[in-house]
């Protein structure tokens, strides 16, 4: 499935917290509703910034594993 | 000063230990978890500098022993410390102090509360005579911090996962994240293989819908493990126990079991394995 992505962030060896901070630093740049896509590392990466994203009031569309990282969509909510 | 002056047996049992050089004793103290307030770390450090060399040594068991203790100010070493509220460990073929994780109080992943399970063991077990020494800990969740499975008993707290199709937008956080793989998609659903689940909440606290829920909450219970010479990790007794009453049953009839069979200086995995785990296993879960 194709979307219509806005801002296309790779974060691929960057640490947390620091991933999450630039993730949501692009979300800034967004209207709710519209869509980023970022790159984000196995491991704790994945563990901790979409259940961060979760909390902010973000949405998760799409998971979708990329060899070592994994492609993550991410639709902005309402702030 | 000989050795026969003192009862050796009789220091190491409240955790006071001879050390090489046989004037002095290392101090073990009593704690659960890892725990002591600033007054009570305050009161240690007073006794290590008035009684010792201000020397303490942090254990693997989340516990401090105050070394270079000459023997005769054991005593008021210990009075120092017992009008503080510290009182003193174990050492020898008995349970020892109890570890346990933060747990639920504070860890964004603790399942249990461990400080109340922990106290509870060592109000019931702790100093208690067993064939060799024996080990309990507590941690909160399936992450093991506190390494339930390198202890004699290990309590774990764990979840029972649920899949609410409704509710679910289908992203593959879930199937992405498993750690053990054990969520698949299986057409339009989302299955759980539940033998290769491990209990550890990841996918309902991920879950971006929330379609992922606890079904069930409770306990694990390892036993057999040990490190030391002849390391074995312990063994899972039995599926997510439910109630503190059963966990609790449960640990009473691994620790008489063990009493009943295991042989002196031998660990509890390694009665495990001399008799056999499905035996072990059946005993205890069904046994009278």
């Amino acid at each position: 499935m194709e979307y219509d992505i806005k801002i296309q962030l790779d974060l691929h060896g960057v640490a947390c917290p620091l991933n999450f901070v630039k993730t949501k630093l692009a979300l800034e740049e967004l209207n709710e509703g519209e869509l980023l896509e970022v790159i984000l590392d196995e491991g704790d990466a994945m563990l901790n910034v979409p259940r961060s994203l979760k909390e902010e009031g973000h949405r998760i569309v799409k998971v979708e594993p990329l060899g070592e990282t994994f492609r993550v969509v991410v639709e902005k909510g309402s702030s | 000063m000989s050795d026969t002056e003192f009862d050796l047996a009789a220091l190491r049992k409240v955790g006071m230990i001879q050390q090489k050089q046989k004037e002095y004793f290392a101090m073990r103290l009593h704690t659960v978890g890892g725990d002591f307030t600033s007054a009570q770390l305050q009161r240690v450090a007073e006794v290590a500098e008035r009684y010792g060399r201000g020397q303490l040594h942090l254990t693997t068991r989340q516990g401090i022993e105050i070394h270079f203790v000459h023997h005769s100010h054991l005593e008021a070493a210990r009075q120092a410390l017992e009008s503080a509220g510290i009182t003193m460990g174990a050492c020898g073929p008995r349970i020892r102090i109890v570890v346990a994780c933060p747990g639920k109080l504070t860890c964004r992943w603790g399942i249990i509360d461990t400080k109340a399970i922990a106290h509870d063991l060592d109000e019931k077990y702790f100093r208690q005579e067993t064939p060799h020494k024996f080990k309990l800990s507590v941690t909160g969740c399936p992450h093991n911090c506190a390494k339930a499975t390198e202890n004699d008993i290990g309590v774990m707290g764990g979840i029972s996962p649920v899949w609410n199709r409704d509710t679910c937008t289908d992203c593959g956080l879930c199937v992405n994240i498993c750690p053990t793989g054990a969520i698949q998609k299986n057409g339009e659903d989302y299955v759980l293989n539940e033998a290769k689940c491990i209990n550890c909440s990841i996918c309902t606290s991920s879950c971006p819908s929330g379609s992922w829920t606890v079904a069930r909450r409770g306990y694990i219970l390892w036993i057999g493990g040990t490190m030391g010479k002849i390391p074995r990790l312990g063994t899972r007794l039995g599926g997510l126990i439910e109630t503190t009453d059963r966990l609790y049953d449960l640990i009473d009839r691994t620790i008489g079991y063990y009493r009943r069979n295991g042989r002196k200086k031998e660990r509890f995995g390694h009665t495990i394995d001399r008799i056999g785990i499905e035996k072990v296993n059946e005993e205890i879960l069904h046994g009278v």
